[in-house]
């Protein structure tokens, strides 16, 4: 039972807006939908970019990767700004409550050396990879065609400078509130061997003029990330006495996961499509045949360096993981050489 | 004295860690050059010398970004669901102030969706972290505003007309092209360009009469939604803001060279952004039901007052001196509000808004804010239409206007100093011939002939048979437009639901005299 408030009714005289009513029908739209579909402008452009003259202000074209109607996609989260940074808000916060946990404890005092050598080393110079993921997906923000794919990487661009901050401030804890492990982190990401092939990774997907293309580079990167930073020496840490590095690693190891929504959904999208799924299929193999030994390469090198500090079989569990990263995109219907 | 047995550990201060989180966090590129990585920064003649020094007085970190943004949207969110579920668009003023939102869905929102766009690309492509990450936190917002106004104004486009078709209308309307080419020039242009000209131009010099007078008209005029909105952005645009006047002086200090190029990038964007200003000064003027205040005095407060005796003379010292065209916009002031409604009152037939007459009471206002000139110029062309609409003969014009090749407004202006005299400028490029409403837009196709000639007029595009046919009906059927959008504001589809909605709601006490639903019949017949 519930009590019956009387109130005044006025009958709407539409439910929604055009655009909405034309794709999903003469009923109320969600505020996901009426906040981003259609939203970018598609025709009447009045000038020619100075930066890039043979396209228009928008254009498909920016990528071999195309969509037939670019709303085939939609982001299986319904982010529109204020769930994203609603959620986002949260994550920071219980992340910030680690965080303090970890200090008010002294977990990293009573974390084995070894252990601290392996966040330093591995785990802190991630923040510039990180920030490069920003610059790339904002790129991508400006450049794809339509509104859905353009908002998933405004956020995923703020998502990635906000990573490369939390990774920061995991620095700043380790090294008690000083800038000695970040600046040694700083060093390794510079002039390591470990890290060299990563940083010509990222610097390489940076200038990729196809902004697509780009986003498939570091997602492949970020497969292999995840599993030997978010997984692997996570559980590892665990058995080896190191629990600071699991409690912090998850939060950052949950948004590997939820991320990896939307871009599946894209990759989806680009292959169901109607019309273009060809194309997008020799696109998308090109991509991933050229950059994934890469990928393997520079995530395999710190795999190596980890395995040398603390020896937990990082570099074999890798490779097999590489294989099996392969093997789904060929699952997905791509042949990747 | 005692020495501590630990190490003491030099621990970061505030402001060191806010680097060591948002600078440090950048390095140089050692496989590609930087040219390769940064390619749009060098092409439009600006020379920066050292990216760390820009400065960012927020201090923001992302944690607390998603923290205060998150709170502020709970609480905006929280407004527009009340309103809707009570109503509420029955207490504003009148249904003829939403005519003011029409146009800022229309013509302002696509905008914001714009920046956030483009502030992206300013936030992949700037090589120095600090400006990047101030573009970043520009971009989420813009597209905050973006959707928190659509949001904002979603629930009025259930029951009133003219917003049904917003996106559509941004591309192919033909004066919000005037709003679409002017972002459009700032979008096509190089990275530091839009920076003055957005940033700078539209977010600080501008923006106090570009986007605050529609949030101003919303809070006289019942609109809570609208005020919530403007009350909730504002500490984002105060962000904004900031960034913009960082911007001009970041660049005005890096090398002396770039002093010139700003300069001339300050003339430009200050006429391109006033020329668009044309509209909000008809929507305060004249549409405002409640108005707020004349244009005349906003531009007297924000512009005279403001920017030109108090930002002017700081950045004279870097060498900037106000942009041309001021003395004609101090000049116009008085002017321009009557010329462009009076323009929109007879071609309101092909606008997503309706126009009308102002009431007596609305004369006698406009006569006390504007004693210089609105009964000498401008109540006898009313009285005229007027006299028209009274004998059953409401005036729309039969044709298409003229438009300037620059800024797009219909050549509705007049000479510099003579308000009854109309100005018509003209250029030759590639034995083609352009017209403009003004020295100022000449001006600015004349520096940059081959960008202005690609402009989409939409009169042009009309009779090249590009606007879905060669009649007006064919035209307003490809813009998209439905019963209600258009026209004569009285007898209207919204002004006729207004008094019978009242007269169903107001009739909780047994009937009020002043609402006849009967009266509402009679005047949709009429329409």
């Amino acid at each position: 039972m519930q009590y019956e408030l009387k109130t005044q009714i006025i009958e709407p005289l539409r439910p929604t807006f055009d655009h909405l009513v034309a794709r999903y029908g003469n009923k109320p739209a969600t505020r996901y939908q009426e906040g981003t579909i259609d939203l970018q402008p598609t025709e009447n452009f009045h000038y020619r970019p100075t930066y890039s003259p043979e396209y228009e202000l928008y254009d498909p074209n920016y990528s071999a990767f195309k969509l037939t109607d670019p709303y085939s996609f939609l982001d299986p989260r319904q982010y529109y700004y204020t769930p994203y940074v609603t959620n986002r808000a949260q994550m920071h916060e219980a992340f910030g409550k680690t965080l303090d946990y970890v200090a008010d404890h002294n977990l990293f005092g009573r974390t084995p050396e070894a252990w601290k050598r392996l966040i330093g080393e591995i785990v802190i110079p991630l923040r510039h990879y990180e920030a490069g993921c920003q610059m790339l997906f904002s790129g991508a923000a400006r450049f794809a065609w339509g509104a859905t794919i353009a908002q998933c990487c405004t956020f995923e661009g703020f998502d990635r400078i906000g990573n490369a901050q939390l990774i920061s401030r995991v620095g700043i804890t380790l090294g008690e509130q000083t800038a000695g492990v970040l600046n040694a982190a700083k060093q390794s990401w510079m002039e390591a061997p470990a890290w060299q092939p990563l940083r010509r990774y990222i610097e390489e997907a940076l200038v990729e003029p196809d902004w697509a293309v780009g986003v498939v580079a570091v997602d492949l990167v970020d497969k292999l990330l995840d599993t030997l930073i978010y997984r692997h020496l996570d559980e590892e840490a665990i058995v080896g006495g190191a629990g600071a590095y699991s409690l912090l690693a998850q939060h950052v190891g949950t948004w590997y996961a939820e991320h990896r929504k939307w871009l599946d959904t894209l990759y989806k999208a680009w292959l169901a499509d109607p019309e273009l799924a060809g194309a997008n299929a020799a696109a998308f193999s090109a991509a991933v045949s050229a950059w994934l030994p890469k990928a393997a390469d520079a995530v395999g090198a710190l795999a190596q360096h980890a395995d040398t500090i603390v020896d937990t079989g990082a570099a074999a569990g890798l490779e097999a993981r590489v294989a099996q990263v392969k093997a789904e995109y060929e699952a997905l219907g791509l042949t990747v050489s | 004295m005692t020495t501590n047995p630990t190490k003491p550990v030099k621990k970061l201060s505030m402001q060191q860690r806010y680097s060591a989180l948002t600078r440090d966090i950048d390095w140089t590129p050692s496989y590609v050059t930087e040219d390769q990585l940064y390619p749009h920064t060098t092409y439009e003649g600006i020379k920066i010398h050292d990216w760390s020094k820009w400065d960012d007085p927020f201090r923001l970190t992302v944690d607390a970004y998603y923290r205060y943004q998150a709170e502020k949207d709970k609480r905006l969110y929280a407004v527009l669901d009340g309103f809707a579920q009570g109503q509420g668009h029955l207490t504003l003023s009148d249904p003829a102030y939403l005519n003011a939102m029409k146009i800022f869905l229309g013509g302002v929102t696509p905008l914001e969706y714009q920046a956030n766009r483009h502030f992206s690309y300013l936030a992949r492509h700037f090589n120095g972290p600090g400006p990047r990450f101030a573009a970043q936190c520009q971009s989420v917002d813009e597209l905050r505003h973006a959707q928190t106004e659509i949001h904002t104004l979603s629930n009025y486009n259930k029951y009133y007309s003219g917003m049904h078709n917003f996106a559509k209308m941004h591309d192919r309307v033909w004066y919000l092209s005037v709003p679409k080419s002017y972002f459009d020039d700032a979008l096509s242009a190089g990275p530091f360009e839009f920076l003055i000209a957005i940033g700078f131009s539209f977010e600080y010099l501008l923006t106090n009469l570009l986007f605050v007078p529609f949030m101003s008209g919303a809070s006289f005029n019942g609109d809570l939604p609208t005020m919530t909105f403007g009350f909730s952005a504002q500490s984002d645009e105060s962000r904004h803001m900031t960034l913009g006047l960082e911007a001009i002086k970041f660049l005005l200090e890096q090398d002396e060279a770039n002093v010139p190029i700003v300069q001339e990038w300050v003339d430009k964007w200050f006429w391109r952004g006033y020329r668009v200003t044309a509209i909000i000064a008809m929507m305060l003027d004249y549409m405002l039901p409640r108005p707020v205040m004349s244009w005349k005095e906003s531009f007297e407060l924000y512009f005279e007052q403001q920017m030109l005796n108090g930002l002017f003379p700081d950045l004279a010292y870097y060498g900037i001196r106000p942009p041309k065209g001021v003395e004609q916009a101090i000049w116009e002031k008085e002017h321009l509000s009557h010329l462009v409604y009076h323009t929109f009152y007879q071609f309101s037939h092909a606008a997503n808004l309706t126009t009308s007459i102002p009431t007596k009471e609305h004369q006698a206002w406009l006569a006390s804010a504007y004693p210089d000139a609105f009964e000498q110029f401008y109540k006898p062309k009313w009285d005229k239409l007027e006299k028209m609409a009274a004998e059953g003969n409401r005036y729309f014009y039969p044709g298409l206007p003229q438009l300037c090749q620059v800024c797009q407004v219909p050549m509705l202006f007049t000479e510099h100093g003579d308000p009854t005299k109309l100005c018509q400028r003209h250029s030759e490029f590639k034995g083609e011939h352009f017209n403009f409403c003004s020295d100022h837009c000449k001006e600015i196709f004349d520096r940059e002939p081959e960008k202005y000639v690609q402009a989409w007029l939409p009169v042009h595009q009309i009779y090249l048979g590009n606007c879905g046919g060669p009649t007006i009906p064919d035209v307003l059927a490809w813009y998209g437009y439905a019963e209600g959008d258009s026209g004569e504001m009285l007898g209207n589809v919204d002004h006729n639901n207004w008094k019978k909605w009242h007269a169903q709601v107001d009739d909780s006490v047994g009937g009020r005299e002043s609402v006849e639903v009967g009266g509402a019949a009679e005047a949709g017949k009429g329409a």
